[in-house]
């Protein structure tokens, strides 16, 4: 059964798109991740104008997130002040993010940032992932201890001005690190059609050192405000929010989480961060190494946006 | 006077005509593409028909393209080429190859088949004295400049908006030919120009002119111009109604 997507302007085959939420919606509930990642590039491989996936991700990725934050709201795991210095941040971030990739797009260039930008981040993030997840399987399998936590916080992060007090996190610090990484999230999310979500819980455990238990429900939060913002500034500057398209993955998703969510609890938490760091890796790989090869076509047309 | 009073039956000039099964062609949410017939005749006093070209142009969408280079280890793209001229569907349907059926200069100046599409790179190209001459057309792009053309057609030929079908148009009586064109999914919305030439001998010898217009209809159109027109009414709705949608979805499956 196929649909037409009135702004894409391509026909997709309707299950197979269905199909594709329900899978990255499953691997997002199963890791705690917004899964954008991973969708947007699949969404280009089947197809859809990369401009359009990357705008409509954001609509995608602000459902699934709003449709998961509420249990960690309930059981009190989100810390709001934190959420929202993140958010202020994102909301700059989104801003000049959208800008930027109209820009990046005007000059040709937006192909080559956002393949750079998945090679890079996803590279990186995927190996410190696997190294460390590896590392703690093997450890277990050897019977060894997990190594001292280190809990001396970066001393440069206390060194900055503007300290504020966040008592649900136990947090005592600048709010400068927090504004920065909530910039910088929003960027991604525009320029990548990502949530950002693999980005900000590394960072708030451990440049932030908050406490794990708040990370996924006040990234849940900061995203939910970024990747709204990021979803009306790309309708109404570049018209590329497909909602057929958002729909149609918001069916598969939801239903995908769900099971994801439950099929975690079988999984031991190291294993399932090796898998994930693997999946990362790869996604980022076969994004960015393209640029390393010689092109089979040497002419590439740039989509929409022509005269 | 006595040219004009000849037996109009050997003076009468062949003709062609023709007719599309469909002006209209609906895109709704399940469009896949269409496939237009045309059928159309000639008349005439000679028993070979000729040679019959049928070109379907979609309207005129300038084209980006970008060129990859390897700058430091990395493929990456030039500064991108704007295109104009070049239509958003293009098919030259013929009864032989365009080779055979006139000559490169006939081609030309009608602009049929896709290698002879009028399209050029305007911001690319200056006027200036080259050896004494005077208004010469230059273009930045330098010798390269037919590969950049050629990059336009063969792209647009991947994505099934360009076509040259050889044998597209079909004798199937005596006089009577049938045409079928394939519009893909993609392809633009608008007017399109339908034009069916007879050729003798070489020569264009009766031109007969269609019109054929593809359109958005129902939801598709509704969603198009609104998301267009308000967009950001248009973004504001839809991204409160996927949070209502997330949001609803947590409370349906908590209550299991």
């Amino acid at each position: 059964m196929d649909i037409y997507l009135p702004i894409a302007e391509v026909s997709v085959n309707a299950p197979l798109i269905v199909a594709l939420g329900a899978l990255v919606g499953f691997i997002s509930g199963l890791f705690g991740i917004g899964g954008g990642f991973l969708m947007t590039p699949l969404l280009v491989f089947f197809g859809i104008p990369p401009a359009v996936a990357v705008a409509s991700m954001s609509t995608h990725v602000a459902a699934s997130s709003m449709s998961s934050v509420q249990a960690y709201g309930r059981s009190g795991a989100v810390d709001w002040k934190m959420g929202g210095v993140l958010a202020a941040g994102g909301i700059v971030g989104a801003i000049l993010g959208v800008e930027v990739f109209r820009w990046l797009r005007l000059l040709g260039q937006a192909d080559l940032v956002v393949a750079l930008s998945y090679l890079i981040f996803l590279g990186v993030i995927g190996g410190l992932m696997l190294t460390e997840s590896l590392g703690s399987i093997l450890r277990r399998r050897r019977g060894q201890p997990p190594p001292p936590r280190r809990d001396r916080r970066p001393p440069w992060l206390y060194g900055l001005p503007l300290k504020v007090r966040f008592p649900k996190s136990r947090l005592y610090i600048s709010i400068i690190p927090a504004l920065g990484l909530g910039v910088f999230v929003g960027l991604l999310s525009a320029v990548m059609g990502v949530g950002g979500g693999f980005i900000l819980v590394p960072a708030m455990v451990y440049l932030l050192r908050m406490p794990a238990r708040m990370v996924v429900g006040t990234s849940l939060f900061q995203i939910i405000i970024t990747t709204a913002l990021t979803g009306i500034l790309q309708a109404g500057r570049n018209q590329t929010v497909d909602i057929v398209l958002a729909a149609l993955l918001l069916v598969g998703g939801v239903l995908g989480a769900q099971y994801g969510a439950r099929a975690s609890t079988r999984f031991r938490a190291e294993e399932l961060r090796a898998l994930l760091a693997l999946i990362v890796l790869v996604v980022g790989l076969r994004m960015g190494l393209g640029l390393f090869f010689r092109p089979e076509e040497p002419f590439v047309l740039m989509q929409g946006m022509a005269g | 006077m006595a040219v004009d009073a000849a037996p109009p039956v050997a003076k009468t000039p062949a003709a062609v005509s023709a007719a599309l099964t469909e002006t209209e062609v609906r895109v709704a949410s399940n469009f896949r593409g269409a496939r237009i017939v045309l059928y159309g005749a000639v008349f005439g006093p000679s028993d070979t028909p000729g040679d019959v070209v049928v070109i379907v142009r979609g309207p005129e969408q300038p084209v980006r393209i970008a060129r990859k280079v390897r700058v430091a280890g990395l493929w990456l793209n030039s500064r991108p080429v704007v295109f104009h001229g070049a239509p958003g569907f293009y098919i030259a349907a013929s009864t032989r190859p365009l080779d055979d059926i006139a000559r490169f200069r006939t081609l030309r100046e009608l602009n049929i088949g896709v290698d002879h599409l009028p399209i050029r790179a305007p911001a690319e190209q200056r006027v200036e004295t080259r050896y004494g001459v005077r208004d010469v057309v230059v273009s930045s792009l330098g010798p390269d400049y037919l590969l950049w053309r050629q990059a336009v057609v063969r792209l647009k030929e991947k994505t099934g908006l360009y076509a040259a079908d050889e044998r597209g148009v079909r004798f199937v009586d005596r006089g009577l030919f049938r045409a079928e064109i394939a519009l893909p999914a993609q392809a633009p919305t608008g007017t399109y120009e339908a034009d069916i030439i007879l050729f003798r001998n070489g020569e264009p010898i009766s031109v007969k002119h269609r019109t054929l217009t593809v359109q958005k209809v129902g939801i598709e159109r509704t969603l198009y111009l609104w998301a267009h027109q308000r967009p950001w009414a248009y973004g504001i709705v839809s991204m409160l109604a996927a949070l209502l949608i997330g949001w609803g979805a947590s409370f349906l499956f908590r209550r299991r």
